[in-house]
């Protein structure tokens, strides 16, 4: 037992160190220029799709809070980044933390007014809510109305740079989702994601642990939205709250493996890959998303890693509580 | 004697359909109550309003003498109120250790590093612990059914709850269920236990409860009720059913 409890510090501690080492090595060679600016970009969105996925799944995956709604969280963080910038010449940093805060705010909101939904009624009601939004902001004179706004930093953060706060808010995201996953509250989630009425019946709070996974999700979406936003330079409320978002990010957590750790970022992989082939090939995009999606869930009903994980008896950052430790 | 739980002519039901009707009863600290009624007559539908799964319209429900007709399911856990599944719910994604630790760390309030033992020894007393890697799904019916009791057990109930635990057992199996039950009820625990097998209300009970049509039709001796006119008409009129 007691050898065993070793063994599992010991390789907890040597994952940590190689995890950290990968990490240090990929902002080495972001800053020394060996990526050239085209796979700099290529895996910044790699990085901010799989933020939004990993948050999108602990939603959807774990909470049993399927939103199509999340686009909200993008848009207005893009805004919060703009006005924070280019309004009031704030740094990078705080829009980041009032982007986060903002959508943070919303979520809470959100969570009052539509969590007694259940399903599909929740979903329609978040994605109602973005088109909501979507429209205040096309009307809004201090937002440029439908005009837009740009984002103005000054001097403007570099690829690099850009690259450097996507991938720290991809780990964070990840590392914020395991550990809560890891925790008590992440107990009760799992139990809840399997049949949540069993779940309140033995005691774990259902409102609260959703409540807490929805303002996580719009936090860090918010954050990961703010990046987006700065590496775009510019928003409009027609693309910031666009349905699109959610349809890609749903796609890349289906195909990924819903309600596992790492299927979201594969699939953040998988899909940003396939959209810079299928860039050649205008408007063949979206028939081949779909018929991969398809065909994923047809052959592989649990995503990519969910599938593997139950077919080879695996689990990726696994939080399975052993009864003897 | 003290009185656990009441029931005060409470009406409830899935949406608009009202299934129970004016219930009323008193579960005595300490004994182990006995419900018996036809299929569809709303067993399982007082467990349900009972640990706040339905929110009655009409009437109260006193327990241990505060008024939780409002309070939400898993407040009512906490304050010691734990019930198992006619058909068993298991969270399928987790091991039968993982089932019993959610319990004790969310209705119970213990910390992970408290509730292992606890589970553990919950475990081997419901015959689950060499199975409890494996994963919930994976399991038979008669663990199943071991697991909801289980489960129930890790939330250190006062109250507990049993919905037709015994059913579908042999004859051997129920006889370990009945000696498992007394061995609760003298570690302390008040047990409704709802049951079709004649045996159980006999041998493990100390009152027994007929309901009928979503109401209490008769509450009294076991042997009394079991073998009283009323109550063999209402099982006469479905036993076909059976
Ligand atoms: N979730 C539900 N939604 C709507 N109606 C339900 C639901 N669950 C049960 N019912 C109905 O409520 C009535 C009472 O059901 P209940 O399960 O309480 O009966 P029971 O006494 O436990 O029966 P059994 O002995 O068969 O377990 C039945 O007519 C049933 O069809
Ligand atoms: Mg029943």
């Amino acid at each position: 037992m007691i050898k065993n409890n070793a063994r599992s510090k010991t390789s907890t501690i040597i994952t940590i160190v190689v995890l950290a080492i990968i990490v240090a090595l990929i902002y080495v060679l972001a800053f020394t220029g060996v990526f050239s600016s085209n796979l700099m970009r290529i895996l910044l969105n790699i990085c901010l799709y799989a933020s939004f996925a990993v948050m999108w799944n602990l939603m959807a995956g774990y909470a049993g809070l399927t939103s199509l709604g999340n686009q909200a969280f993008i848009g207005l963080a893009g805004y919060a980044c703009a006005v924070m910038c280019t309004t009031y010449g704030f740094g990078i940093w705080v829009a980041m933390l009032v982007g986060g805060l903002v959508c943070a705010v919303l979520a809470v909101i959100l969570a009052f007014a539509l969590m007694r939904m259940r399903g599909m009624y929740f979903a329609v009601a978040t994605w109602v809510a973005a088109e909501a939004l979507k429209t205040a902001f096309q009307n809004w004179k201090f937002v440029k109305e439908g005009a837009g706004m740009t984002v103005k930093i000054k001097p403007y953060p570099t690829n690099a740079e850009i690259f450097a706060l996507a991938f720290g808010c991809f780990i964070v995201c990840m590392v914020v989702v395991y550990l809560l996953l890891k925790s008590k509250t992440g107990l009760g989630l799992k139990a809840m994601r399997d049949d949540a009425d069993a779940a309140s019946s033995i005691g774990v709070n259902i409102f609260g642990s959703r409540l807490l996974c929805y303002v996580v999700c719009g936090f860090l979406t918010g954050v990961a939205g703010v990046i987006m936003y700065i590496s775009k330079g510019s928003i409009f409320p027609g693309g910031g709250f666009a349905i699109d978002w959610t349809i890609k990010i749903v796609f890349i957590v289906i195909i990924g493996g819903i309600g596992t750790a790492a299927g979201p970022v594969l699939g953040a992989i998988i899909y940003t890959l396939l959209y810079e082939v299928l860039a050649q090939f205008a408007g063949f995009t979206n028939i081949v998303l779909g018929i991969v999606a398809i065909v994923v869930i047809v052959v592989l009903p649990k995503g990519i890693i969910g599938s593997l994980e139950n077919r080879f008896k695996f689990e990726i950052l696994s939080q399975r509580r052993k009864s003897l430790e | 004697m003290d009185n656990i739980l009441t029931f005060k002519n409470v009406d409830g039901g899935y949406g608009r359909v009202k299934i129970l009707h004016d219930l009323s009863f008193e579960v005595r600290k300490g004994e182990v109550l006995g419900v018996v009624g036809p299929n569809g007559c709303g067993k399982t539908t007082m467990f349900n309003a009972l640990i706040g799964l339905i929110t009655p319209t009409a009437g109260e429900i006193i327990f241990k003498g505060k008024n939780i007709t409002k309070v939400s399911a898993n407040d009512r856990a906490r304050m010691g109120i734990g019930r198992t599944y006619q058909v068993p719910r298991p969270f399928e994604g987790m091991t039968v250790f993982e089932n019993v630790l959610v319990a004790c760390c969310h209705g119970a309030g213990m910390t992970e590093h408290a509730g292992r033992p606890k589970a553990l020894e919950i475990l081997k007393l419901t015959g689950l612990y060499e199975k409890r890697e494996i994963m919930a799904g994976e399991l038979t019916l008669l663990d199943r059914k071991r697991l909801e009791i289980a489960r129930a057990l890790g939330t250190n109930p006062e109250l507990l709850l049993l919905d037709e635990v015994a059913a579908g057992l042999v004859e051997a199996e129920v006889g370990e269920v009945i000696d498992m039950v007394a061995d609760l009820k003298a570690a302390g625990y008040t047990i409704i236990w709802i049951e079709h097998v004649i045996d159980v209300m006999l041998k493990a009970t100390d009152r027994v409860m007929c309901m009928s049509d979503g109401t209490d039709l008769l509450i009294g001796e076991p042997r009394e009720v079991m073998e009283s006119k009323i109550v063999t008409e209402v099982y006469l009129g479905v036993e076909d059913d059976e």
